[in-house]
């Protein structure tokens, strides 16, 4: 049962300002891509690590959060870690017919970068 | 000698990693796939998503793990009224949440961007609009009214001079109804001749197919049904895993209601008989807190990046 006292409205309020700082970022044009995503995930991070220290209640219970938590955590990332190389990154040419139709598309909307268009023609 | 926790708590702390392991194969996927596809749409105006109604659904969902805190809490205090109130309010912010997400997937499918339903090229979308053309087409009857055509000539054919007269009028009256709804298919099968002939081979621009399409829709007002053309490159695989990943976090909420639903119910017959069900509270608390906790990284992936 719950000795230690939480100020779960203070929490609460934390969520709801980092919301809104989610959604400012948004609205906030950014220069670069990475940088939005960068800011947006660490943002859901925190939030989620408020939600599990706290309401969840993870800050106050024994180790066996560790073991429970560990093998999920790594498991979590290594489905995208395989996949990356196959469907992610290609190294080797696409030949399908929606990259040709991306090629078009990224030299209509962007005329100084034709380096897509040479790894194409591959 | 074992974990200083309660046997439910360990199984649904087990259950939650597995879940966990659920979710970020699909999110996972999801990244490895969008990473993969250099044209992703993401032009709001094209995927129909609305950050305001993500946001508003986070905020829902952040109100409502607030509230089963608060409920764990005063169940710990032997508050059971205390604890049904906000059981009861976070029910009511569950429904809320669904019913944000369906006005959500409704205005997906009236934009018809379902998985298979996309173009995602301009042949594909021009032969998406002439199949909806078709369609709108035999939807006037028009099939229908040739067939009674055929069988009131049959019908006259073996009539005695009497009966011939009415039938004769019928006769007229379908002909005159098919003439009326003639002009319709001719201009369907014009432009579908026209697009297989390559004499319309564009789909946007002058002479191009959505200028011929809207004249169609103007001289026949039936042709309305037919969504406009537009391309959505990798919309198809857009459209699968957002309904992939939304659909399967609704069902979860709607999981969660349904165990929460057990809790109101035996609090709603009588409130003291809330005694005996503090682990379960926590339980169904830390299941809700997890869906809360999904919702938290879908929220910036498919909204805002």
């Amino acid at each position: 049962m719950a000795a230690h006292h939480v100020n779960y409205f203070a929490i609460f309020c934390a969520l709801c300002g980092l919301t809104a700082a989610s959604v400012v970022a948004d609205v906030f044009q950014f220069n670069s891509k990475i940088a939005l995503i960068v800011i947006v995930l660490s943002i859901a991070t925190a939030k989620a690590l408020f939600v599990m220290s706290y309401f969840m209640h993870l800050k106050f219970e024994r180790n066996w959060k560790y073991l429970l938590l560990a093998p999920t955590a790594i498991l979590a990332m290594g489905l995208p870690l395989a996949l990356m190389p196959d469907v992610g990154v290609h190294y080797y040419t696409v030949d399908v017919p929606q990259a040709g139709q991306a090629i078009e598309h990224e030299a209509d909307h962007s005329s100084e970068e034709h380096s897509s268009d040479e790894e194409a023609h591959h | 000698m074992g974990l200083p926790i309660p046997n439910s708590k360990l199984g649904m702390w087990l259950f939650l990693g597995t879940e966990i392991m659920f979710f970020t194969a699909f999110i996972g996927t999801y990244i490895v796939y969008r990473i993969g596809s250099p044209g992703w749409p993401t032009d709001p105006e094209v995927t129909h998503i609305r950050v305001w109604a993500g946001g508003l659904n986070t905020f829902v969902l952040i109100l409502s793990s607030y509230f089963v805190v608060v409920a764990h809490e005063a169940m710990g205090h032997e508050k059971y009224t205390k604890a049904f109130r906000f059981m009861v309010a976070t029910f009511g912010l569950a429904v809320v949440f669904l019913g944000i997400k369906g006005y959500e997937y409704y205005g997906k499918i009236t934009h018809d961007i379902l998985p298979g339903h996309v173009a995602e090229s301009e042949p594909q979308a021009m032969n998406k609009a002439l199949v909806e053309l078709k369609a709108a087409v035999a939807g006037t009857g028009l099939g229908e009214l040739r067939e009674e055509l055929t069988e009131l000539k049959n019908e006259a054919a073996a009539a005695s001079a009497d009966e011939r007269d009415s039938i004769d009028g019928q006769i007229a009256d379908t002909e005159a109804r098919i003439a009326a709804l003639a002009p319709f298919e001719d201009a369907y099968k014009k432009l579908k001749d026209d697009v297989s002939a390559g004499t319309v081979s564009a789909l946007h621009g002058a002479g191009g197919f959505d200028e011929r399409l809207a004249a169609i829709q103007e001289a026949h007002p039936a042709a309305n049904s037919v969504h406009e053309p537009h391309v959505i490159l990798y919309g198809n695989l857009f459209a699968s895993v957002y309904f992939l990943m939304t659909g399967f976090h609704a069902i979860h909420v709607i999981v969660g209601m349904i165990m929460f639903a057990v809790v109101i119910w035996v609090g709603w017959q009588q409130m003291s008989a809330l005694a005996g069900w503090h682990d379960y509270v926590e339980n169904i608390g830390l299941y809700w807190h997890f869906v809360d906790l999904v919702w938290i990284f879908l929220f910036p992936l498919i909204y805002i990046i």
